[in-house]
């Protein structure tokens, strides 16, 4: 499992891996400058990753996350987001439907949307898994020049991160962001700010699978045993109407019948009789 | 009595019309163009509206089943054709309006071969299709019977206790899967909404509002065919009852305020508001165990939507049905139906459209084509409703009405071989058809455009951009450089290029650095060559040594510091007559002197701002804090607050 480590205090906000990113995934550069400028976080269908500064003087790297368990993927319909046991959490074009659930469940916000397109899609990193098939690296972290992202073995980053912040003697934050956080992400921050303005929720955050998936793999049950109810409430019913007519109570509902429908067409003849016997076997 | 729907008819064909006129521009210029969703709130009407309420509201189908087919009270029976019917109409309408939300409508049948059982999506999906199915297979007979398919008719009867428990096994699972569809976003879904028991208040809300939008359809079909059947006789044939009654038993008998039919939609409605009840416990208790109750009380705009849900969707029309003063009246039972089946429209709203705001950071508010959209597609079905109502005997008739039933629209008479009411008054019902449908589409035409196109740039004034060059002093440190505006302008497309600089103009903005683009200037490691400078350092210098360079460092680093960027000297103390210096330039070349942003804005405001200090004699207009707010000190005017900037 390979992820990267943001250094935040080493960024500069200098950009070029969002150059860098905009040119490996061939988008439109000036569409990408036009989006840094009119979005909120400089995120869009032709700019992937963004590089916002959060407070005076730090920058944050800003892109797909690539949880351990993601959202989007448990989420997706139809099975177009997938988590490669590389890392890279990957959008396949030709199963979406374009329904936007993923974009409503991921709890970065990072998902975007074709909206100008007739035919949209899903845009968003895919940690560059073609490169890293290849055995290199994503390009952004090829791009940096300060040394801000390294990227490596999940395992050994998240060691090399602690050893950090460790050496640095209060010149970091004693935590990881994406280390626990949603069930971890493949994306990890040190950083000697808090990230919580980019929406990192508490390191005890679960999953966001885990509260649905175990719910929904009790979907079948729920269904049978309905079924079974419904059929055992009906017997009952069915049980307790024959007996009712046996005791000759035809007359008695009939009588009432009459009382209540008095003057309507035959449609209510057979009524009554469930609903008495039902309220006086109850 | 097809007369006294003929406005409604009209209105509901005009809904519907302009629903397809947006229905085919949304497929034409694609979603970013005629919705305005973002990717903040990527969820809007048409599928929280049309899918997640209008399933929600057609449980009925399923609701009434269980009543008739498995409790076997068969008082109810009457009310099954209609609430198939509804329940039809209620999914055909959501999955018609999800055709149109889905970004790529024409792959609506991946869900079928490509699955994720993960994806409560996929379930909902799933169970939608089957469920429309069965109310399909419960609705065939009432065309059968039409179709005079006795036959089939039967066989589908036989049946029919089967396809009715299938379709309740169905819409247990997914109408509680539609609440679990926001169990993914605890980050997002305001603390108000977002419980674990989503699902359970989903079903609970789900069956009790969809019973009391059955007794709203029954009652409204009645104030329209059949007033008797609910109402109960007129305000005049009552008196005359009441003086034949009086004659007859010399007075002290009561007449009837209400028709034969009402003493079952109260039946009805007694047991939907007991499902309401219920439903109200289980929402305090959400609300206690997850901690909403702060937020309930901290009287945000969200509290106040889930203060209206809950008393006026669900309060309302549960003391409306169980208080003595009201219980009798059919109109009141009518107000208990529409507020129950808004309240259910206003929460599916604040779970999938308000309760995402706050952490989005923006608003949302529906285009006028997904209103029209959304609104015409339901209209389409009050007009399948309304033609099933008046060919098929949906709903029993009194006899008084049932004599008065027309066949709707035109007809063909076999023996005369002509068509009748097809032109009955044609001209009349277009004009009122075009004056709906006529600005609607209008104004469909020209909608306002998707708002993440920037705001056009305004052209600099004082200043002839068309020249070749201009110069600039980005950082106002009086040293120009010489710019080529018109290069730049047309290596980055042209005339509306202007923003990829430029921006949005607004007060507190910045133009795009030079660096942005030209990375390789300011890095240090290209445009600085270090090994260089040192070179030519010592020699410039005449340092001694076996390594003259290595003397060479204090000359631009202070000594005892690190030797980094911020120890050393600035470029200009050395590279000073390689630059020109504002005061070089002559007007005399061809360059323009492109002032900055702040210089242009003060230029324009703070002299002028001066002069009418003194006609006004209010000194403070020329201070710094009369535009500047001291909590942030960018910001000049609100709005610029309000970009964001």
């Amino acid at each position: 499992m390979k992820a990267i480590l943001v250094d935040v205090t080493k960024c500069t906000g200098c950009e070029r891996c969002v150059a860098a990113c905009i040119e490996e995934n061939g988008t439109d550069p000036v569409k990408a400058q036009v989006d840094r400028a009119v979005t909120k976080d400089g995120l869009s269908e032709n700019r992937f990753l963004s590089v916002p500064m959060v407070t005076e003087g730090r920058f944050v790297r800003l892109s797909c996350m690539h949880c351990l368990e993601p959202a989007c993927v448990s989420a997706c319909l139809v099975g177009g987001l997938t988590k490669t046991p590389d890392g890279p959490v990957i959008y396949d074009p030709d199963r979406c439907i374009g329904c936007r659930y993923c974009m409503l469940a991921c709890p970065f916000h990072i998902p975007r949307y074709e909206w100008g397109e007739a035919n949209p899609f899903v845009r968003k990193c895919a940690l560059c898994h073609e490169r890293l098939a290849e055995g290199g690296v994503p390009a952004c972290v090829e791009a940096c020049p300060h040394e801000a992202l390294r990227f490596g073995d999940r395992g050994a980053l998240l060691r090399d991160a602690h050893a950090i912040i460790a050496a640095g003697r209060g010149r970091y934050l004693d935590r990881v962001w994406g280390e626990h956080e949603f069930g971890g992400t493949s994306v990890l921050y040190l950083s000697d700010v808090d990230l919580g303005v980019m929406g990192w929720p508490a390191p005890d955050a679960a999953s966001i699978p885990s509260l649905t998936e175990p719910l929904i793999a009790k979907t079948p049950v729920i269904g049978l045993s309905v079924m079974g109810s419904l059929l055992g409430i009906n017997w009952v019913i069915r049980r307790r109407m024959r007996l009712a007519g046996e005791r000759g109570l035809e007359t008695e509902a009939g009588r009432l019948d009459e009382a209540t429908d008095a003057g309507r067409s035959g449609v209510g003849l057979a009524p009554a009789e469930g609903s008495r016997s039902e309220r006086r076997a109850s | 009595m097809t007369e006294r729907t003929r406005g409604l008819k009209d209105i509901l064909w005009a809904l519907a019309l302009a629903g397809l006129v947006a229905g085919v521009l949304r497929m034409w210029l694609g979603l970013g163009a005629t919705t305005n969703l973002t990717d903040h709130v990527p969820w809007g009407l048409w599928k929280i509206l049309n899918m997640v309420a209008g399933v929600a509201i057609s449980t009925s189908g399923f609701t009434v089943g269980f009543l008739v087919y498995v409790l076997r009270l068969e008082r109810f029976r009457p009310l099954m054709k209609p609430a198939i019917l509804v329940a039809f109409l209620g999914y055909g309408c959501s999955c018609a309006a999800l055709l149109f939300d889905i970004g790529l409508p024409w792959r609506f049948w991946h869900p079928f071969f490509m699955w994720n059982e993960h994806s409560f999506l996929f379930e909902v999906f799933w169970c939608v299709i089957l469920y429309f199915t069965v109310t399909a297979i419960e609705l065939a007979p009432t065309l059968m019977e039409k179709a005079r398919a006795e036959k089939a008719a039967a066989f589908l009867h036989r049946i029919a206790f089967g396809v009715v428990v299938v379709g309740i096994s169905l819409s247990s699972l997914h109408h509680s899967s539609l609440g679990s569809l926001f169990l993914v976003t605890p980050q997002r879904l305001q603390t108000l909404w977002y419980t674990p028991f989503l699902p359970l208040l989903f079903i609970l809300s789900a069956m009790g509002a969809g019973l009391m939008f059955l007794i709203l359809v029954r009652i409204l079909h009645s104030h329209w065919y059949d007033r008797e059947a609910v109402f109960g006789p007129t305000q005049v044939e009552r008196e005359l009852l009441l003086v034949r009654t009086s004659e007859r038993n010399g007075g002290g008998h009561r007449v009837p305020t209400s028709g034969p039919d009402a003493p079952v939609l109260r039946a009805l409605a007694s047991i939907a508001t007991a499902i309401l009840g219920v439903y109200v416990l289980v929402q305090i208790y959400a609300l206690g165990s997850g901690g909403g109750w702060e937020a309930l009380l901290a009287g945000t705009w969200e509290s106040w939507l889930y203060g209206t849900e809950i008393l006026g969707g669900v309060v309302l029309p549960i003391l409306l049905v169980w208080l003595p003063a009201t219980r009798r009246s059919p109109t009141a039972l009518g107000l208990a139906a529409f507020a129950a089946s808004a309240g259910l429209g206003l929460n599916r709203m604040n779970v999938g459209i308000f309760g995402y705001f706050r952490d989005a950071g923006e608003v949302y508010f529906p285009s006028l084509a997904e209103w029209a959209l959304s609104v015409g597609v339901v209209a389409a079905a009050a007009l399948v409703f309304l033609y099933f109502a008046e060919t098929m005997a949906i709903f029993r008739l009194s006899r008084a009405s049932a004599k008065l039933e027309r066949p709707f629209g035109p007809s063909f008479d076999s023996l005369s071989r002509v068509w009748y009411r097809v032109l009955r008054g044609g001209l009349e019902r277009a004009t009122v058809i075009g004056v709906f449908i006529i600005p609607l589409a209008w104004a469909l035409m020209y909608p306002p455009y998707h708002q993440k196109t920037p705001p056009e740039v305004t052209p600099a004034a004082g200043m002839d951009v068309t020249r070749a060059t201009l110069r600039v002093d980005g950082n106002r440190g009086g040293v120009w450089s010489e710019f080529p505006h018109v290069e730049h302008q047309d290596r980055l497309g042209g005339e509306g290029s202007c923003v990829t600089c430029h921006h949005m103009s607004l007060p507190g903005d910045e133009t795009t650095p030079c660096s942005r683009c030209h990375r390789h200037l300011v890095d240090p490691t290209l445009i600085f060559d270090h090994d260089l400078h040192v070179a030519s350092v010592a020699d410039e210098e005449e340092l001694g040594g076996v390594f003259p360079g290595n003397h060479a460092c204090v000359e631009c680093h202070t000594a005892g510091q690190a030797r980094n960027a911020e120890s050393a000297k600035p470029c200009l103390e050395c590279h000073r007559e390689d630059t020109r210096w504002a005061e070089e330039y002559d007007d005399s070349d061809d360059l323009s002197r492109a002032v900055s942003y702040l210089e242009a804005m003060h230029g324009n405001c703070v002299a002028c701002h001066e002069e009418e200090a003194r006609t006004l004699d209010r000194p403070e207009l020329p201070d710094c804090s009369t535009c500047h707010s001291s909590l942030t000190p960018r910001a000049v005017m609100p709005w610029s607050l309000a970009a964001g900037w």
